[in-house]
C-alpha cells in the first residue's frame, strides 16, 4: 500500500513538472528576445529619454529585451557617438539622434538598412507617419535608415487672446510680424504692470540660432518645392547665401532684436520658452515645444491664449541666376498661398531612432523592435501630447485625433490651432529639408553660427558676414570634395540621379 | 643627550619587520633610493601624458578624419596654422588690429624699451652666448604678443581675437584671485574667534564642478530673473545686458573665474602660513616687533617661493579657461570672450580635430614660453634673495 | 622647540583693525555663500517660478517643492546614484595615488641631487613612444612593453654615456608641470584610442589611472615646496640616528607637512571629482561620473536649472564634509616626533 502511494506520488510529480515546463517553454516562446540587452544612446532629458525610459520596463515585459538607455550631453552627443562607430568600439546597438548627421553615418556604413524591416512591420504603420519625414528624415539615398518618433520644425506662436482683441490678423510675412511685433513691443502683456516683449527668438550662439535664420530665410530662398534645396545650389554646390533674399532675411532677424529682450542674444530656447509662456512675448519663432508647454500650469500662465501658425513666407522670391529678388508669381512661387511664398522649415528633423550595423542579428532585431515600439500609435500618440517627452506630433493619427489633445488639457480651439498649423506645415510641398551632408555640423553650428553671432554682436557687418559664411562652407565642401558633396546633398533632397 | 636617549631606546626594542626593510632597503646604495622616490611619479607621467602630446602635436599639422575603423590621418603641413595667423580664422584668432592710440604708442614704447634694457643688462651682466640667445627670442615674442595686444586693445577699430582676451582673462584673474587669496588667508589666520567657519566657507566654491559653476553664475547674472535684478534695476541698469557688451561679458568671466579659484590660492597659501616654522616669529616678537613687522619682515620671505608656485599652477590652469565662457554666452558676444581653449573646443566639437588640435598647439607655445620665462626670472630670484 | 605653534594671541589687534578684518571676512564670506543659497532656493522651485523673476524666500515668495528631489531620486535614481559612486571610487583612489607617488617624488626633487644624462633621458622617452606607439597600433601590452623594455637594455650602452650633458632637477620638476600646460581637448582622442587598443574604456581603472597622471604634477610642485620649508637638519639629524631615507621621510617629512599633505590632497580630490571632458570621452555607460550628469542638464531645449542645483547639492555635499573634517589638519597641531630639544 505504502510504495503504491509513493509510486502514485511520483508519478504525479512527474506529470505536474512536465506540466509546467511546457508551460514555461511557451510562455518563453512568446518572449522572443529573451536575454537580449539593447544599448539605446541618446541625450540627457528628460526631453526624448524620459520617454524611452519610461517605456522600456513595458517592452521589456513584452518582449524580454533588456534595454538600457545610455545618455550623454547634448552638445557632446554627436562626436561620442561618430567616434564610438568610427573606431569600432560599439558600445550602443542603437542611436536616437539627429537625422541631420545621416550623411556623417550612411556612407561609411554604420547603420542598419531597415528598409525591409519596416516594409515587414505591420504595427509601425509606416504610411501613418508624415509623408515628410517618411521621405526625408528616415530615408537616404532610396533606403530606410532611420525610424521617425518626433516631428521638428518652426512655427511661430503668438498671443491670440491680444490679437483678436485688437482685431488684429496674424503675421503672413516678416514684414507682417516686425509690424506687429513693433506695436505690441513696451506693452504689458502678462497683466503685471510690467512692459513686455514684441518677440523672443533664441538667439544665443551655439544654441539654435543657426535653424532660425533658416525659417525666415527660407521663403525668400526656396519656392519650387523640398527637391530645390534651400542651402546650395543642387547643381552647383555653391551656398545659397550671397543674395537679396539672405541679405534681407539677416535684417529681419537683427531688426528683431529691436523688440526682444535686452539680452536676446544670450537667450537659448529654454529661456525664450520661458518667457513667452509666462506670457512676456507677442512672438515666439520655435519648435512645437511650446504648443505642448503652454498647456502645463506648472511652466505656463497663458493655457488657451496661444495661437499658431506656419512660419510667415514672403512675396519675393530670389532669382538664383541674378541674386535679386523677384516678385511672387505663378511661375517663381507655384505654392504660394495667397500670393505669399511660404516655406515652412524642418528644422533638426526630428529625433529618430536608428540601428547599430555592427551589432549581431538579434541585437539589431530587439533594437528595431523597440523603435518601432516607441514610433507606434498607441504609444506615440500619447507621448506626443505631453510637453516633457520632447516628441513633437509627426504622424496623420496625431492630428486628426483631437480628443487626445483635448484630454491632454489643450482646448478644442487650441488643439485645432495647433494641429491646423502643423498640419499644414507638413503637407507643404515646399517645406524645407535641413542640411543633411557629411560635415552638416561644421557647415551650420560652426561656420554659420559664428558669422551669425558676430553679425548680432556688430563685430562684423551684414556683407562681411554673408562672405564669411559662404567662404567658410566653400572651404568645407572643397575640403571634403565638391563633387562628393554635390552628390550627398542632391541624394538627401532624394533627387534620383 | 637625544642621541642616547634615542639609541638606548632602540636598542630596547627589536627592530620590526617594517623598519628591518626600510633599513636594508636605506642600506642601499643612495643612488638606488633616490631613484626610488621619482621613477614611479616619471613612469606614470611617461606613460599617460608623453604620448598624447606628441599625438597632439603631430595633429595640428594634418588633417584629421573620423571614417571607418577610426581616424584617417593625413598630413597638411603648415595650413592648419596659415588660417589661424592669416587666412579666414585670423580675425578670431588673433583679432582685428586698429589704429594706435596715444596710450597704445605709449605702452609699446615702454614695453619695448623695458624688454630692450632687460637683454643689455643680461648681456652686461655675463650672461653666456646661449642663455642671450634664448634671452633674445623670449624678447622676440614678448614684443609679439605685446604688439598684438595693443594693437587689439588700445586702438581705434581693434577688436581682440581669442588669443588677446585669453591673456586679459588670465592676467585679471590671477592676479585678483592671488591678492584675495593671500589676504583672506592671512587674515583667517590671526586667531580671531569663529575663524574656523570662515575657513571651511572659504573653500566651498571651488568644490563645485566647473561646470555647475558656470550654470550657477549663468543663473545669478540674469538680469532679467536673477536674484540680483533688484540691483542691476536700482542701479538703472534695468534694461541693459551684460551679455550684449564685450566688456560686460568679459568682465562676468572674470567676476566667476575669481569667485570659483580663490580657494585655489586660499588653501595652499593658508597651509604655507600655517606651516611656518614659529621661531623666527617668536623671536621677532620677544625682540619687540609688531604684527605688521613680522608679516613684512619674515612672513612673506618665507612663503615666497610657494607664493610663486601656486602664482604659476594658477597660471597654467587659467590658460585653459572653458567652461565659464561657453555656458554664459557661448564665447559672445560675437567672439568678445571666446577663450583659445574655447576656440579648439568649437572646433572638435564638430570633428575638426586637426584645427582643433593647431589651435591647442599654439595655446601650449604660448603658455610653455610664458611659464619658462616665470620660472627662470622670478624662481632665480627667488632662490638668489632666500 | 616642541612647543606647538602657539595660538596667536589676538591681544595687539586694535579693535579697529578687528572691525576692519570682519567686514573683509565677512564680506566675502556674503560673496560665497550667497550664490549657495540661491542654488539651494532653486532647487525648491518649479520652472514656472524660476522663470517669473527672482525669488528669495521660501515660504515668503513661493511655495517651495520637492518635485525636482523627488525627481533626481526616483525615475533618476539610477541613473544617478551609478554615476555618484563612480565618482567617489574613481575620486578617493586617484588622489590617494597621487598624493603617495607625487609627495615621494616632490621628497626626492626636495633632497636629492638627480642628474641624469640627456642620454638617458632621450632613451628612456624613445622607448615609452616605442612602447605607446606599438598600444596604439593594437599590440597587446605585455608585448609592447616587452619590446619597449628590451630596445632599452639593447641601446642602453650605447648611449648613455654619449651625451654628457646633464639636466636638472628644476628640469625635471617643469617637466612634470608643463604636464597640465595641454588643454584636455587635445589629447582626448589620443588618450581615447590608447585605452581603446588596452580594452579598458568605459572602466574606472582607466580614470584613475588618468587622473592619477593628470594630477601628480600639482602634488608634486606643491610638496616640494612645503619639504623645502622644512630644515634639512631634520633630516640629517635623523640619518645620524640611523634612519634611513624611507624612515625619515615617513617619520619627520609626512608628519611635518601635514597641512600641506591635507590642503593638496583637497585640491587634487576637487580636481578629480569635477573633472569632465576625459570622464565624458573614456566612458559610455557603465563608468560615468558626476559631472557629466550635471553639464547633461543643459538639455537642447535648455538648461534645466532646477534639476541642476538638485544635482550640484548633492555632488558638493561629500566634498564639503572631507573639507570640514580635514580642515582642521591644515592648522598645525602637535609637532609629532621632532628632533631638537
Amino acid at each position: 500500500m505504502k510504495r503504491f502511494g509513493l509510486l502514485a506520488f511520483l508519478a504525479v510529480a512527474v506529470l505536474v513538472a512536465a506540466a509546467t515546463s511546457t508551460g514555461g517553454n511557451s510562455r518563453s516562446a512568446a518572449k522572443p528576445f529573451a536575454g537580449v540587452t539593447v544599448n539605446v544612446v541618446t541625450f540627457t532629458g528628460p526631453q526624448i529619454a524620459e520617454p524611452l525610459q519610461r517605456r522600456a520596463p513595458a517592452f521589456n515585459k513584452l518582449t524580454g529585451a533588456k534595454v538600457n538607455i545610455i545618455t550623454v550631453p547634448f552638445s557632446d552627443l554627436y562626436e561620442k557617438i561618430l567616434t564610438d562607430a568610427a573606431t569600432g568600439t560599439n558600445s550602443y546597438d542603437a542611436y536616437v539622434f539627429d537625422p541631420q548627421w545621416l550623411g556623417d553615418f550612411v556612407p561609411a556604413g554604420y547603420l542598419e538598412d531597415l528598409t525591409s524591416r519596416v516594409k515587414a512591420d505591420k504595427k509601425i504603420q509606416w504610411n501613418d507617419i508624415g509623408p515628410f519625414f517618411r521621405n526625408f528624415s528616415a530615408t537616404f539615398q532610396g533606403r530606410t535608415y532611420t525610424v521617425p518618433m518626433d516631428g521638428d520644425f518652426q512655427m511661430v506662436y503668438y498671443r491670440k487672446d491680444i490679437l483678436a482683441r485688437d482685431h488684429v490678423k496674424p503675421p503672413a510675412t516678416w514684414d507682417d510680424y516686425l509690424a506687429i511685433a513693433k506695436r505690441y513691443n513696451g506693452k504689458d502683456l502678462n497683466g503685471d504692470g510690467k512692459g513686455d516683449y514684441g518677440s523672443c527668438i533664441a538667439k544665443k550662439r551655439a544654441a539654435q540660432s543657426y535653424w532660425m535664420i533658416y525659417s525666415i530665410a527660407g521663403a525668400f530662398l526656396q519656392s519650387l518645392g523640398t527637391k530645390q534645396g534651400a542651402f546650395f545650389d543642387v547643381k552647383t554646390m555653391q551656398p545659397l547665401i550671397q543674395n537679396a533674399g539672405f541679405a534681407r532675411a539677416l535684417d529681419i532677424y537683427n531688426e528683431t532684436t529691436k523688440y526682444a529682450p535686452p539680452d536676446e542674444r544670450n537667450l537659448d530656447v529654454g529661456a525664450t520658452r520661458g518667457l513667452f509662456t509666462s506670457g512676456r512675448c507677442m512672438f515666439s519663432l520655435d519648435w512645437g515645444d511650446i504648443g505642448t508647454l503652454a498647456i502645463d500650469p506648472k511652466t505656463s500662465t497663458v493655457q488657451n491664449k496661444v495661437g499658431s501658425i506656419i512660419l510667415p513666407g514672403s512675396r519675393q522670391v530670389v532669382n538664383r541666376k541674378t541674386g535679386k529678388l523677384v516678385a511672387c508669381t505663378k511661375v517663381t512661387c507655384p505654392y504660394a498661398i495667397n500670393g505669399v511664398n511660404h516655406a515652412p522649415f524642418a528644422a533638426y528633423g526630428g529625433w529618430s531612432g536608428a540601428v547599430n550595423a555592427a551589432s549581431d542579428t538579434k541585437t539589431k532585431d530587439a533594437a528595431y523592435a523597440f523603435l518601432s515600439y516607441m514610433s507606434q500609435p498607441a504609444q506615440a500618440n500619447v507621448d506626443v501630447t505631453l510637453g516633457k517627452t520632447g516628441f513633437n506630433p509627426y504622424r496623420a493619427s496625431q492630428f486628426k485625433n483631437l480628443r487626445l489633445w483635448i484630454k491632454a488639457g489643450m482646448s478644442k480651439a487650441a488643439a485645432e490651432d495647433y494641429l491646423g498649423a502643423i498640419r499644414r506645415s507638413l503637407q507643404s510641398p515646399n517645406m524645407i529639408l535641413d542640411l543633411r551632408v557629411p560635415k552638416a555640423a561644421q557647415y551650420e553650428g560652426v561656420v554659420l553660427d559664428t558669422a551669425l553671432a558676430q553679425f548680432l554682436a556688430g563685430e562684423i557687418s551684414r556683407d562681411h558676414a554673408m562672405k564669411q559664411i559662404t567662404d567658410g562652407w566653400n572651404s568645407i565642401t572643397d575640403k571634403v570634395g565638391r563633387d562628393k558633396q554635390r552628390a550627398a546633398y542632391a541624394g538627401s533632397l532624394n533627387i534620383q540621379k | 643627550m637625544t642621541t642616547e636617549a634615542t639609541s638606548a631606546n632602540r636598542a630596547a626594542k627589536p627592530p620590526g619587520f617594517r623598519s628591518r626593510i626600510e633599513t636594508w632597503v636605506g642600506g642601499q646604495s643612495e643612488r638606488l633610493v633616490s631613484a626610488a622616490f621619482i621613477w614611479p611619479a616619471v613612469l606614470l607621467v611617461l606613460s599617460i601624458s608623453v604620448f598624447p602630446l606628441f599625438v597632439a602635436l603631430y595633429l595640428g599639422f594634418s588633417d584629421v578624419e573620423l571614417v571607418r575603423g577610426g581616424f584617417d590621418i593625413h598630413w597638411i603641413g603648415l595650413d592648419n596654422f596659415r588660417a589661424l595667423f592669416s587666412g579666414e580664422d585670423k580675425s578670431e584668432f588673433l583679432g582685428v588690429s586698429g589704429s594706435l592710440t596715444p596710450l597704445g604708442w605709449l605702452v609699446i614704447v615702454a614695453g619695448l624699451g623695458l624688454f630692450a634694457w632687460g637683454l643689455v643688462k643680461a648681456a652686461r651682466g655675463g650672461v653666456a652666448l646661449v642663455g642671450l640667445v634664448f634671452r633674445a627670442l623670449a624678447v622676440v615674442f614678448g614684443a609679439m604678443l605685446l604688439w598684438q595686444v595693443v594693437h587689439t586693445l588700445l586702438a581705434h577699430g581693434g577688436r581682440p581675437g581669442t588669443v588677446v582676451t585669453t591673456l586679459v582673462f588670465v592676467c585679471t584673474g590671477v592676479a585678483l584671485q592671488f591678492g584675495l587669496g593671500l589676504g583672506l588667508a592671512y587674515l583667517v589666520t590671526l586667531g580671531l574667534p569663529g575663524q574656523r567657519f570662515f575657513r571651511v566657507v572659504f573653500l566651498l566654491p571651488m568644490t563645485i564642478t566647473p561646470v555647475g559653476v558656470a550654470y550657477l553664475f549663468s543663473m545669478l547674472m540674469d538680469t532679467d530673473k536673477g536674484p540680483l535684478q533688484p540691483l542691476f534695476r536700482a542701479v538703472g541698469l534695468g534694461n541693459w545686458s551684460w551679455a550684449n557688451s564685450a566688456w560686460g561679458a568679459r568682465i562676468a568671466v572674470i567676476v566667476g573665474d575669481t569667485w570659483q579659484w580663490t580657494p585655489f590660492m586660499f588653501i595652499v597659501l593658508l597651509a604655507a602660513l600655517e606651516g611656518q616654522d614659529p621661531e623666527p616669529i617668536e623671536a621677532a616678537v620677544v625682540d619687540g616687533a609688531n604684527r605688521w613687522r613680522v608679516l613684512r619682515d619674515i612672513t612673506m620671505p618665507a612663503i615666497f617661493p610657494i607664493a610663486l608656485t601656486v602664482i604659476l599652477l594658477r597660471l597654467i590652469e587659467a590658460f585653459k579657461v572653458i567652461d565659464l565662457p561657453n555656458v554664459l554666452t557661448s564665447g559672445g558676444p560675437g567672439t568678445a570672450t571666446e577663450s583659445m581653449t574655447l576656440q579648439a573646443y568649437i572646433q572638435w566639437r564638430s570633428l575638426d580635430i586637426g584645427m582643433s588640435a593647431a589651435t591647442a598647439n599654439c595655446l601650449m607655445i604660448l603658455v610653455t614660453v610664458i611659464a619658462v620665462v616665470y620660472v627662470n626670472l622670478l624662481r632665480r630670484r627667488a632662490v638668489a634673495d632666500a | 622647540m616642541t612647543r606647538p605653534l602657539a595660538r596667536r594671541s589676538t591681544r595687539d589687534i586694535s579693535p579697529r583693525a578687528k572691525l576692519l578684518a570682519y567686514l573683509v571676512l565677512g564680506f566675502w564670506s556674503l560673496v560665497v555663500l550667497f550664490p549657495l543659497y540661491w542654488l539651494v532656493v532653486t532647487s525648491f522651485k518649479v520652472p514656472i517660478q524660476v522663470f517669473d523673476g527672482p525669488k528669495y524666500i521660501p515660504w515668503g515668495d513661493f511655495k517651495p517643492t520637492l518635485d525636482n528631489w523627488r525627481y533626481i531620486f526616483g525615475p533618476l535614481r539610477n541613473d544617478t546614484l551609478r554615476p555618484y559612486e563612480n565618482s567617489v571610487i574613481v575620486t578617493a583612489f586617484s588622489s590617494t595615488f597621487a598624493l603617495l607617488l607625487g609627495s615621494s617624488a616632490a621628497y626626492g626633487l626636495a633632497r636629492f641631487h638627480y642628474q641624469p644624462k640627456l642620454g638617458t633621458i632621450g632613451l628612456v622617452f624613445g622607448c615609452f613612444v616605442l612602447g605607446a606607439g606599438a598600444v596604439l597600433l593594437g599590440v597587446p601590452l605585455p608585448v609592447a612593453v616587452a619590446a619597449a623594455i628590451a630596445a632599452f637594455l639593447l641601446l642602453a650602452k650605447l648611449l648613455i654615456g654619449r651625451f654628457r650633458r646633464t639636466i636638472s632637477n628644476r628640469d625635471i620638476a617643469f617637466w612634470i608641470i608643463s604636464q597640465r600646460i595641454l588643454p584636455p581637448v587635445a589629447v582626448v582622442i589620443p588618450i581615447y584610442v590608447f585605452f581603446q587598443n588596452l580594452h579598458l574604456l568605459d572602466t574606472r581603472t582607466a580614470l584613475v589611472i588618468t587622473y592619477t597622471a593628470a594630477n601628480l604634477p600639482i602634488v608634486v610642485w606643491l610638496m616640494r615646496d612645503y619639504f623645502n620649508t622644512i630644515p634639512l637638519e631634520l633630516d640629517q639629524a635623523a640619518a645620524i640616528d640611523g634612519a634611513g631615507r624611507f624612515r625619515v621621510f615617513r617619520t619627520i617629512m609626512l608628519p611635518l607637512s601635514v597641512p600641506g599633505l591635507v590642503a593638496v590632497f583637497l585640491l587634487v580630490f576637487v580636481f578629480a571629482w569635477n573633472e569632465y571632458l576625459l570622464a565624458l570621452f573614456l566612458t559610455s555607460a557603465n563608468a560615468q561620473t558626476m559631472p557629466i550628469t550635471v553639464a547633461a542638464q543643459n538639455a537642447t531645449r535648455g538648461p534645466q536649472w532646477w534639476y541642476m542645483s538638485v544635482l550640484i547639492m548633492i555632488m558638493i555635499a561629500p566634498v564639503i564634509a572631507l573639507a570640514i573634517a580635514l580642515e582642521r589638519r591644515i592648522s598645525r597641531g602637535l609637532l609629532v616626533g621632532a628632533v631638537k630639544a
